[in-house]
């Protein structure tokens, strides 16, 4: 229970390193979005003026990202600073970016507008998302990844992990969903860097984290289950380095001061 | 999981009741999932001697002793019967018993340094008061503890995250152990708003090796503390009477202002205590201080027949022998296997780690394997040893501990 305020340049990132990514998986798992980007093939730069990019490509019914500015961009979305976008993401009607390329590319700014409502709503949980399993599943599966994700940016930038951080064990983490095909996030700390991946993870991490279903993702996702409960039933097992998992499970807590700041 | 649950079948049974009910099912430090979940048992039946059994029946020599209390072995029978005999007379009564006064005293007797005893329960009740108390004799705000140190369950010091505000801890400041120069950079930041140092005797983090103080870094303390009138507590609530009766600080050559005394003073009846110098006195009478049970006569006749025993026995000479000779055993049978086994801590008090096991994952399963075995062995708490650990108990523990090393290696772990 911090109230240590967000940082507008962490929050900044969050959105362009950990919430944009999700789009390859929201339209990989989900029919609607699939629909939504069937003929787009565009590419799309959020970028702030002076500060960080990230380019977003529909191709073929995939959806890709990647960090920074790409070349030949189909759509330039610019953003005057981190706080614009920031107002942007949570939702400000009047926070439209400025349209610096591609403005007259009505169809692909309507579908990907449409599409990033879809996103909002699964990753923030909408009734209509998870009365269904289905829209339980998606919405867990979309929340770890952003949450993994996100732990480079907290890492680097907010004062509150940073300080978690100070007293946690160097090495890797995954975190899975065992019942589900590729839903793992990993997130691997070194002494000067930090990074994470939606993948399998790159070496065999120092702990592993596993949600036994999707249900129980669900619920710990949204901090609804007595997690160490949990643990000693099976329904979560931790293998290896639990104090980089207790850890990384606090400074997780902390995404939602910044993506959920109702919730939090 | 799956492979345990015939063997601990009656504790998963227990536990899924439980965890309907119970917060965390177990909570706190006994809580499954601060071990390796489903390797050990949940539950316990009953103790004897220096061993134990879950409630599925298996049969453990106990490393753990209740996490601390229990120094003489369990259920002793001396013990017991002094306890019996004083709840006979009283459990619950309007005042306190004489009792207390002579533990008091018996205990002002055995700590040098001290003119006076409080009594409490658990360990938390002692250091939360005791930092109060340095705060009452300075008035002064700050107070520096050892950063992973663990103090207790209240918000200036539980290691967990929940339920904490900023506020908790705007006066708490860590330095690392054995790190001087952090330790000064706080005594500088803060030098006239420092009220306390609170400090174990050695440094003994969950999860990892235990550390012993370098040379000079006691003295280091004691003199800075001295030099700028700030109160040093020992908190000696796990190794207090395991290492030196007349308290930890003998055997590190150095002397609190204040020591906090729990776990082996009673043999595993709920006792603490905290034992401080006349000088603190009149702020020690005026930081408040009780608890619906601090009065209860039967863990105080409890102690006083363990201190007794403790002190007739030389009980921490003979704990660091069959603690060394545990250690020895371990480091050698490693060797033997191929695994270099580090043990850390005073032989009282002892933990092992391995060498290249950043994951923790040969530890614990080294240690779930001898525990399969019948030997409780924890993966990330340091170890007690107790004075019904025969040499009988280290060599069947030692067989036990070559089966598991031989598991590791046929498991390239």
């Amino acid at each position: 229970m911090n109230r240590v305020p967000p940082n507008p340049a962490v929050l900044c990132q969050l959105y362009l390193d950990a919430v944009l990514p999700c789009l390859s998986e929201l339209v990989a798992e989900d029919a609607f979005a699939r629909d939504l980007t069937a003929g787009l093939n565009a590419s799309i730069v959020f970028r702030v003026a002076g500060g960080p990019a990230r380019s977003v490509h529909l191709r073929d019914g995939a959806v890709s990202s990647q960090p920074g500015s790409c070349s030949h961009p189909s759509i330039v979305l610019l953003f005057l600073s981190r706080a614009h976008l920031n107002a942007f993401f949570s939702g400000r009607k009047w926070a439209l970016p400025l349209l610096a390329w591609g403005g007259w590319r009505i169809r692909v700014l309507k579908g990907f507008s449409t599409l990033a409502e879809r996103l909002e709503a699964v990753l923030e949980g909408h009734e209509a998302v998870i009365s269904t399993a289905a829209g339980r599943r998606l919405h867990a599966r979309l929340s770890l990844m952003a949450a993994g994700l996100g732990l480079p940016s907290l890492a680097a930038g907010d004062v509150v992990s940073r300080e978690a951080f100070r007293s946690l064990p160097y090495g890797m983490a995954s975190f899975t969903i065992s019942s589900e095909q590729g839903a793992t996030v990993w997130f691997d700390r070194q002494l000067d860097t930090s990074r994470a991946g939606w993948s399998a993870p790159p070496r065999q991490a120092e702990v592993c984290i596993a949600f036994g279903d999707a249900e129980t993702a669900f619920a710990a996702m949204r901090d609804q289950i007595d997690t160490m409960a949990a643990t000693a039933s099976g329904q979560i097992v931790v293998d290896g380095l639990i104090p980089l998992a207790d850890g990384l499970n606090f400074i997780m807590q902390r995404l939602r001061v910044y993506l959920q700041p109702s919730k939090s | 999981m799956t492979a345990t649950k015939d063997r601990y079948h009656r504790s998963l049974e227990l536990f899924e009741r439980a965890s309907q009910v119970i917060p965390c099912g177990i909570y706190g430090h006994t809580a499954p999932a601060a071990a390796l979940p489903g390797a050990f048992p949940y539950y316990a039946q009953r103790a004897a001697g220096s061993r134990y059994w879950d409630v599925d029946g298996n049969e453990y020599i106990d490393y753990m002793c209740g996490y601390g209390p229990v120094v003489l072995g369990h259920q002793h029978p001396e013990i017991e019967e002094a306890a019996v005999r004083a709840q006979r007379d009283t459990l619950c009564v309007n005042h306190p018993t004489p009792i207390m006064v002579e533990l008091a005293e018996s205990l002002v007797s055995l700590v040098d340094f001290s003119a006076w005893a409080v009594l409490g329960k658990n360990g938390s009740d002692m250091t939360s008061w005791a930092i109060q108390v340095a705060r009452e004799h300075t008035k002064r705000r700050k107070i520096l503890k050892v950063s992973g140190a663990y103090h207790g369950m209240d918000p200036w010091c539980t290691p967990g995250h929940a339920g904490l505000i900023e506020e908790d801890r705007v006066h708490i400041h860590d330095f690392n152990w054995n790190d001087l120069d952090s330790f000064d950079r706080l005594l500088k930041r803060y030098r006239d708003d420092i009220a306390g140092v609170i400090m174990t005797p050695f440094h003994h983090p969950v999860f990892n090796a235990s550390q012993m103080p370098s040379d000079g870094f006691w003295p280091h303390i004691e003199a800075a503390c001295r030099r700028d009138g700030i109160v040093l507590i020992l908190d000696d609530i796990r190794a207090g009477f395991r290492l030196d009766l007349r308290g930890s600080h003998k055997l590190f050559g150095f002397e609190p202002d204040l020591i906090c005394f729990c776990k082996a003073i009673a043999n595993g009846h709920p006792l603490a205590a905290t034992l401080g110098r006349k000088e603190m006195r009149v702020a020690a009478s005026k930081v408040f201080l009780t608890g619906s049970y601090w009065n209860s006569a039967p863990a105080m006749a409890a102690a006083m027949k363990c201190l007794a025993i403790l002190r007739a026995q030389d009980v921490p000479s003979q704990l660091h022998r069959t603690g060394e000779s545990l250690m020895q055993g371990l480091v050698e049978r490693g060797r033997r296997h191929g695994y270099t086994v580090q043990p850390s801590g005073p032989a009282a008090v002892p933990f092992i780690t391995f060498d290249s096991d950043p994951s923790m994952r040969r530890r614990q399963r080294f240690c779930a394997e001898v525990t399969r075995r019948g030997a409780f062995f924890h993966p990330h708490h340091n170890w007690f040893i107790c004075a019904a650990h025969s040499s009988e108990d280290i060599k069947t523990t030692l067989a036990m501990a070559d089966e598991a090393f031989a598991v590791l290696r046929a498991e390239n772990l």
